[in-house]
């Protein structure tokens, strides 16, 4: 059993998972950070990014007049931004049979894979992540076709060009293999091979393995997969949660008894806890507010927005912000606020009985139906003779590189009356604001990830119990900025095996054991001889069929009736030469003895050749002669 | 005694002696016996004043079927009745003692099994054992086995019990042994004589007989304690304890020869225990050897050298938790002996020491070898937090032991206290040294930040605080600033701030950065999700405002919100903080702004809009809020400024903020008397009281309210004690007096007492009567010097409406039967929803003052509500009622029960 690690980003996994005959991937995350080394998409053009200087080195000699521009002391790349995909050079793709996914933001890289790989299998997701995730792949695919760029900059990635550059430029790895935004039509053929399951489904994969989802508890149909053999089983854990937020709580009991765990998708801010930032983003919310600011929120169109716009739900009364206008804007924003309604079967307990009664799941219904909260495309066309300030505007991409958040960056950004607030926990804050810069605007870092943390993760695993771990390396030592924190890592007995981009791990069984079928009428011919209470022995004779990975003991067909003879007298009178079928074993087994060394179990190897007979047995000299003088006895005899 | 109960008290045994009738509950006992017990104790005979008694326990203790609570009742009423000399050879003479103390007797009766008479018997020879003959009775019937047995009984409430029996025998009688002892010298005789003439004033005459009866009982108990000290086996640890709790209680008290003899005793057992290590049994032994060593102490004897060797081994015991609590106990039990101290100090430093890496106990740490153990103890999470709370506790009691004692300088333990709130909070530092396996089970521990928070307020005194305010200050506003700070830390470290803004005499040493950090994160805290958060917040501007600082060194004091806070910052978040959803909050930034508004109050300074804004406000929840905590708050607020304005200004001066506030307590008064919660109505006398103080405090005659009432004061009385100073002016003209009579009663004082004396809360009427009277006597008093006031002030008139308190007073003052038929057709177009108003009285204030026979209704008002209730007599009327309900054939089971439930 083979790991193949594609991607080094331990919240944007991409796997290939070798397991008896079949090839799965588990997850394609689309890392999507290389964008910051971009410069931001303006919806209206914008003179400020039009009029910046371009990069020139030191020395005069590099000149990339239009592809490199400079801002408040970095270089930014002047072209459509491109992504970091998963490796493709590792294995080869197509022969891929099946691609799991855990969860929306986990599947972002779905249309290189499926589109240009020669892929030709099937991909499983749960049908929350398969809608939500066609809608901020749409989402994404508007933001950069609204706003095309002719040119696409490709001479600073020489090498040679690359190793003079300054700042995280120079340090960004494979930025050959950086790829642009796909087309609409590629993610509609990507979305068509995926194939929907519930949760507890189980898939038949070729017969060999079964794969599983189970509820993870951290977004709308969210799931951890359990892949497994007759013995074996993997269990594949990626963005999960214990929170009670908005998704079905997490299934850990299942999780149990697993040889191999590959744990990913852990809180990437393991010092911020959500319940304590959710209330930073509030009382800063507030506080812009109260001093007749505009609070700018960038973030994703689905996931913790809908737990933002519940706490605001709760929160507007008591703080008096009853008049102030919630803007969400996104080509998907009233699709992903229908969609998370009608999800009811994924919704936790909580929200599902309100279906019942009825009632929207969530409140953010009642703020749309109360005018408190209005969603626009985009900030073309109704919003802008609806605006009002001060406002709360939602709105992406948290990259601050495109989408309509842009906008409002050179909007806001010189008065220091107004926030943004970060909640997404992808992207650097600093980054992020750097083409920016300077900035007047109040800038509050409170990242919300609901994900696992390292005391809940060791809790779980010491729960679940499995053989051995695997994790991406970074959860093996403490974050680097904060090495003292040695609470901050994953500290198991054995430790768990880490894995990096483009590693590749054989993964540790024990032992293996295969399955097979006996036919019910070979099984009615046996007769079975009870030689200890509880144990029943026969021997048996029977043709192995294999087909589709399954293995079936069959009778032995009858031989074809001996051609009639011609001779008929003649048999009779010469009897025939063939001997009485001679028992091969005689005599009588020891049966105690015999049954303490069938389950010692010890590794003895008897091979017999024409030429030579060899016995193998580890480290047992006394054993190993016994066997060896048995066996000459029975040669001799035969 | 009350001569009804004496007829009824025949009765009442009776009752209790049938077994088949029943007490109505089981506090009626208790109640009869604490009225017994007060007869006594005031020097009567219960003997002589009711017979009955005797036969009432003879008769009890025969019936064994009587019910255990009647029967524990009775033992411990015969020990009350033998308490005396008298008592007890009149029920010797009876032998009613030997009976009811027979233990065989219980036993075979097989009631001993019940606890409440096992109590019972203990307690009644407890109340007995206050004479010889009492202890000689006593050890002549050999309890004293029976009582070491009770010591370790299955009820915790009867061993403690007996416990206690067995210290009080050994304690009260000692002086019997001290006259048989011999080889003390005079002096210290004297001094034992002086000693015991303090402590045992009821003590007995002491004759030979009672000494050598007492010497048995000592030298019994002490036998027991030596062979039952060392727990045989494990099951046996509940007898150590108790007698080791036996052990702290005698020799806490003990004379020196009872001591001398206990210690003699027991000092073996108690080595070995030390050197078992048991950890139950730590923290009691410690109690039992710091009692052994501070009792040697007032006599000015050198402790026996065992003694002190004792001490020295509870503090190398090898287990390092049982170890720190030993150690925080020295401490905290105020043991002074500078070695050992020091040896305290030094365990309860090595933990904090370990963690922050700073060397506390200075580079020679060899000689703490368990060092080791204890960083093991500490790699554990919850033996962690517990060891580091201990130490973080006892840290502000560290900083005071004399520099000596002290392994470093005490500021290095403040700067000890705060890194490990820095550690706590996972605040990274490069420059780390502690030990990070250890720290990591302190990040993020609440506990931990709470205890460390307080031990930095309670550390903002120890010598070079000063130097360390600004890293001080740094870490407090991390913590406010911090989102996983939960409620009660951010409580903390507001405390914690206000605290040491306290000692800052200099505000030069806060940075401007700090200064802008802390107004950025109040903002933010300000606008918190959680209530308590913004609550405590609001709080904390309140309290800042309350402290003043010189912003460098030499100037002039301003409040430290000004200072710190730019002043612009507070009260826009108090006013925002008016509107807040939870009622708490609004009362708290009510008090807040008072606070804050208070410096310029006493300045005189005139009203500015903002202030105009609030008063309007503040009226309003006055008049709407639905929650009582804000409306209460508005009156204090009321108070504080008229006090501020008052402790300026002569009232008669009227600039433009004087007579705006007179117009605002107007309102007060007419709103704040017509509240429905009864602590408004409370504060709103409290205003009116104040405005009587400065109208008539230059009156002769005129007692301040606050000086009257004072000892008067009824525990669920709300008075607030603050000390008034109010502006007195001369002249005491008469003109004068009913011109400000005529004031008071125009701004409606005189409306609000009345309303407050006829009102159905007990508190609110309590203090408008008082006030009242006050008033009554200020104005028209009865004697004839005053004739002439009373008359010129008869002209002064009020009005009472023809509704409400208006027509109670009308009613009282007996204008009802003239005026009936119009307080009808009144009470019919009050039903009709129409004003009232035509149909008020005018009556003149004397006249009413004089009618209303306030002396009476204070009387009534004085006594609590339950007063009636709770008299001897009714008690015995209870048990007789609740008997004759149980015996009488018509009753059905479960009436009781209804009863009860009203």
């Amino acid at each position: 059993m083979k790991l193949y690690c594609l991607s080094g980003h331990p919240t944007l996994p991409c796997n290939v998972l070798k397991f008896k005959s079949t090839t799965i991937m588990l997850d394609c995350g689309l890392d999507t950070t290389s964008v910051l080394n971009f410069l931001p998409l303006p919806l209206v053009h914008s003179p400020r990014l039009s009029k910046l200087p371009s990069w020139v080195s030191k020395d005069g000699t590099i000149n990339l007049e239009k592809e490199l521009k400079e801002c408040a002391g970095r270089v930014f790349v002047d072209s459509q931004p491109e992504f970091c995909l998963p490796e493709r050079e590792l294995l080869d793709l197509s022969t891929i049979d099946v691609i799991l996914i855990s969860n929306y933001h986990c599947m972002m890289a779905l249309p290189y894979i499926t589109e240009h790989t020669g892929f030709t299998g099937t991909v499983y997701a749960t049908e929350p992540t398969l809608q939500i995730g066609r809608l901020l792949m749409e989402e994404l695919v508007n933001f950069m076709e609204r706003v095309p760029k002719a040119q696409s900059a490709t001479c600073w990635k020489n090498k040679e060009i690359q190793r003079m550059l300054p700042g995280p430029l120079k340090d960004a790895v494979d930025v050959w293999t950086w790829k642009r935004s796909y087309s609409m039509q590629e993610v509609n053929s990507a979305l068509s091979k995926v194939q929907l399951v519930g949760y507890s489904q189980k898939v038949e994969l070729f017969g060999a393995v079964q794969v599983s989802p189970l509820s993870s508890g951290y977004s709308l149909g969210s799931s951890n997969w359990i892949i497994q053999s007759h013995h074996e089983k993997v269990a594949y854990v990626s963005g999960s949660s214990l929170l009670t937020t908005h998704p079905q709580p997490m299934d850990q009991s299942s999780l149990k008894n697993s040889d191999v765990l590959i744990l990913t998708g852990l809180t990437q801010m393991p010092t911020a806890n959500p319940d304590g930032m959710l209330g930073e983003f509030c009382s800063n919310l507030a506080m812009t507010i109260r001093a007749g600011g505009n609070v700018l929120v960038p973030c994703y169109s689905s996931g913790v927005i809908y737990d933002l716009l519940e706490c605001l739900y709760q929160f507007i009364e008591s703080a008096n912000l009853g008049t102030t206008p919630f803007y969400f804007i996104s080509p998907v924003a009233n699709s992903s606020l229908e969609f998370s309604q009608i999800f009811a079967e994924w919704l936790c307990h909580n929200k599902q009985s309100k279906v019942y009664l009825p009632e929207p799941p969530f409140p953010h219904a009642e703020l749309i139906q109360t005018n408190k909260l209005k969603h626009y495309p985009s900030i073309h066309g109704d919003f802008s003779s609806e605006f009002r300030q001060p406002c709360v505007v939602f709105t992406g991409h948290p990259s601050l590189r495109f989408g309509d958040v842009v906008h409002f960056m050179e909007l806001w950004g010189k008065s220091s009356l107004n926030t943004i607030i970060f909640t997404e926990p992808d992207f650097s804050y600093l980054d992020a604001l750097a083409p920016y810069q300077p900035l007047a605007m109040k800038c509050v870092y409170c990242p919300i990830d609901t994900r696992l943390n390292f005391h809940q993760v060791s809790k779980l695993l010491k729960e679940v119990q499995p053989l051995h771990v695997v994790c991406p390396e970074q959860y093996t030592q403490p974050p680097l900025t904060q090495s003292h924190r040695s609470d901050l890592m994953l500290e198991l007995q054995p430790p768990p095996m880490p894995y990096r981009r483009c590693s590749v791990l054989n993964l540790p069984f024990r032992r293996r054991y295969e399955r097979v079928y006996i036919l019910p009428e070979l099984a009615n011919s046996l007769v079975p001889s009870e030689i200890k209470p509880g144990v029943s022995m026969a021997t048996v004779s029977a043709v192995l069929h294999s087909k589709d990975n399954k293995h079936t003991l069959q009778s032995v067909p009858k031989p074809p009736p001996a051609p009639p003879s011609k001779k008929r007298k003649r048999v009779m009178e010469e009897p025939p030469v063939v001997l009485a079928p001679k028992p091969l074993l005689s005599g009588a087994v020891p049966l105690e003895a015999f049954l303490v060394t069938l389950q010692k179990a010890e590794d003895t190897l008897i091979q017999l050749e024409e030429d030579g007979t060899h016995i193998v047995c580890d480290n047992n000299e006394p054993l190993r002669t016994t066997l060896r003088d048995l066996v000459l006895r029975f040669l001799q005899k035969l | 005694m009350d001569r009804e109960c004496v007829l009824l008290l025949p009765s009442v045994c009776e009752v209790l002696a049938d077994s088949g009738r029943s007490v109505p509950d089981d506090t009626s006992l208790e109640k009869l016996l604490d009225w017994f017990t007060g007869l006594t104790e005031a020097g009567g005979s219960l003997l002589e004043a009711c017979p009955c008694l005797l036969k009432f326990i003879s008769t009890v203790v025969h019936n064994t079927a009587s019910d255990p609570g009647v029967l524990s009742f009775t033992l411990r009423l015969t020990g009350l009745m033998a308490a005396t000399e008298d008592g007890f050879k009149m029920l010797q003479e009876q032998s009613v003692l030997n009976q009811v103390f027979d233990l065989q007797h219980w036993q075979e009766a097989g009631l001993w099994d019940d606890p409440c008479l096992r109590i019972g018997w203990i307690q009644g020879l407890r109340s007995m054992l206050q004479h010889p003959k009492a202890l000689s009775f006593f050890v002549q019937s050999d309890f004293i086995a029976s009582l070491l047995q009770l010591q370790t009984d299955t009820s915790l409430f009867v061993a403690s019990a007996a416990n206690h029996m067995l210290a009080h025998i050994l304690l009260f009688f000692q002086k019997v042994s001290s006259a048989g002892s011999n080889g003390i010298n005079n002096k210290e005789e004297d001094e034992r004589r002086i000693h015991h003439s303090v402590t045992d004033l009821e003590s007995p005459a002491v004759t030979m007989e009672t000494s050598e009866e007492y010497s048995a009982v000592v030298k019994g108990i002490s036998e027991y304690l030596k062979e039952s000290l060392i727990p045989k086996e494990n099951t046996k640890l509940h007898q150590s304890l108790q007698i080791l709790k036996l052990l702290a209680l005698l020799l806490a008290q003990a004379g020196p020869p009872l001591r001398d003899k206990l210690l003699q005793t027991v000092t073996d057992s108690l080595e070995e225990l030390v050197t078992a290590g048991c950890s139950q049994l730590t923290l009691p032994l410690m109690d039992v050897v710091l009692a052994a060593n501070s009792s040697c102490g007032p006599d000015g004897r050198v402790p026996d050298q065992r003694v002190t060797r004792l001490l020295s081994s509870m503090l190398t015991i090898s287990r390092p938790a049982d170890l720190i609590h030993a150690a925080a106990a020295l401490l905290s039990r105020g043991h002074h002996d500078t070695v050992h101290t020091a040896r305290a100090v030094r365990i309860l430093l090595l933990p904090l020491d370990i963690i922050t890496g700073l060397t506390l106990l200075g580079t020679n740490t060899a000689a703490d070898e368990h060092q080791v153990s204890v960083v093991e103890q500490l790699k554990s999470k919850t033996s962690c937090i517990s060891m580091t709370c201990v130490c973080l506790t006892n840290t502000p009691q560290i900083t005071l032991t004399p520099s000596g004692v002290l392994p470093c300088p005490p500021v290095l333990i403040v700067t000890a206290v705060v890194s490990l709130l820095r550690i706590s909070s996972g605040i990274s530092s490069s420059s780390f040294a502690g030990c990070s396996e250890v720290c990591r089970n302190v990040i993020g521990s609440g506990k931990v930040q709470k205890c460390a928070l307080d031990a930095l307020t309670a550390l903002n005194s120890s010598p070079g605080a000063k130097e360390k305010i600004s890293e001080v200050f740094t870490i407090l506003i991390q913590y406010l600033n911090n989102p996983d700070s939960d409620p009660t830390v951010l409580h903390k470290s507001y405390q914690a701030f206000i605290k040491w803004i306290g000692v800052c005499t200099d505000l030069s040493l806060i940075t401007d950065q700090l200064r802008q950090d802390l107004v950025e994160v109040v903002k933010k805290r300000a606008c918190d999700m959680r209530w308590e958060v913004r609550d405590s917040t609001v709080e904390f501007l309140g309290h800042l405002a309350g402290v003043h600082v010189s912003v460098t060194s030499g100037e002039d004091l301003c409040d430290a919100s000004e200072a710190l806070l730019g002043g612009c910052c507070a009260t826009p978040l108090l006013k925002e903080a008016l509107q807040d959803t939870e009622s708490y909050v609004r009362a708290s930034a009510i008090s807040a702004l008072a606070k804050t508004l208070t410096h310029s109050w006493q300045q005189g300074a005139a009203l500015t809009q903002d202030q105009t804004e609030i008063v309007s406000r503040l009226l309003e929840i006055l008049s709407q809020d639905t929650e009582g905590f804000p409306r209460r708050a508005v009156v204090q607020y009321f108070i504080s400024w008229f006090l501020s304005h008052s402790s300026l200004s002569p009232p008669s001066s009227s600039t433009p903020s004087t007579s705006f506030l007179m117009q605002c307590v107007r309102t007060v008064l007419s709103q704040g008397s017509a509240d429905l919660d009864w602590e408004v109505k409370v504060h709103t006398l409290e205003l009116a009281e104040l405005l009587l103080d400065q109208a008539f405090s230059a009156h002769r005659g005129y007692r301040k309210g606050s000086d009257a009432h004072r000892a008067l004061q009824h525990p669920y009385g709300v008075v607030s004690d603050q000390a008034y100073t109010l502006h007195t002016h001369p002249g005491t003209h008469t003109e004068g007096v009913q011109s400000e009579l005529a004031h008071v009663v125009e701004l409606g004082v005189f409306s609000a007492l009345l309303s407050g004396l006829v009102d159905c809360d007990r508190p609110v009427g309590l203090k408008a009567c008082r006030l009242l009277i006050i008033l009554r006597e200020t104005i028209c008093p009865l004697s004839l010097g005053a004739l002439d006031v009373t008359a010129a002030m008869a002209t002064v008139s009020c009005e009472l409406l023809g509704r409400g308190w208006g027509k109670e007073i009308t009613k009282i003052l007996g204008m009802e039967s003239d005026r009936a038929s119009e307080v009808d057709i009144s009470a019919q177009r009050s039903f009709s929803g129409a004003d009232g108003r035509g149909d008020s009285v005018t009556v003149s204030v004397c006249e009413v003052l004089r009618s209303l026979d306030l002396d009476e209704r204070l009387d009534v008002l004085t006594q609590s509500s339950d007063h009636i209730h709770n008299s001897p007599l009714s008690l015995l009327q209870d048990i007789l009622t609740a008997s004759a309900a149980h015996t009488h054939p018509d009753t059905k089971p479960g009436h009781e029960v209804i009863v009860d439930c009203y």
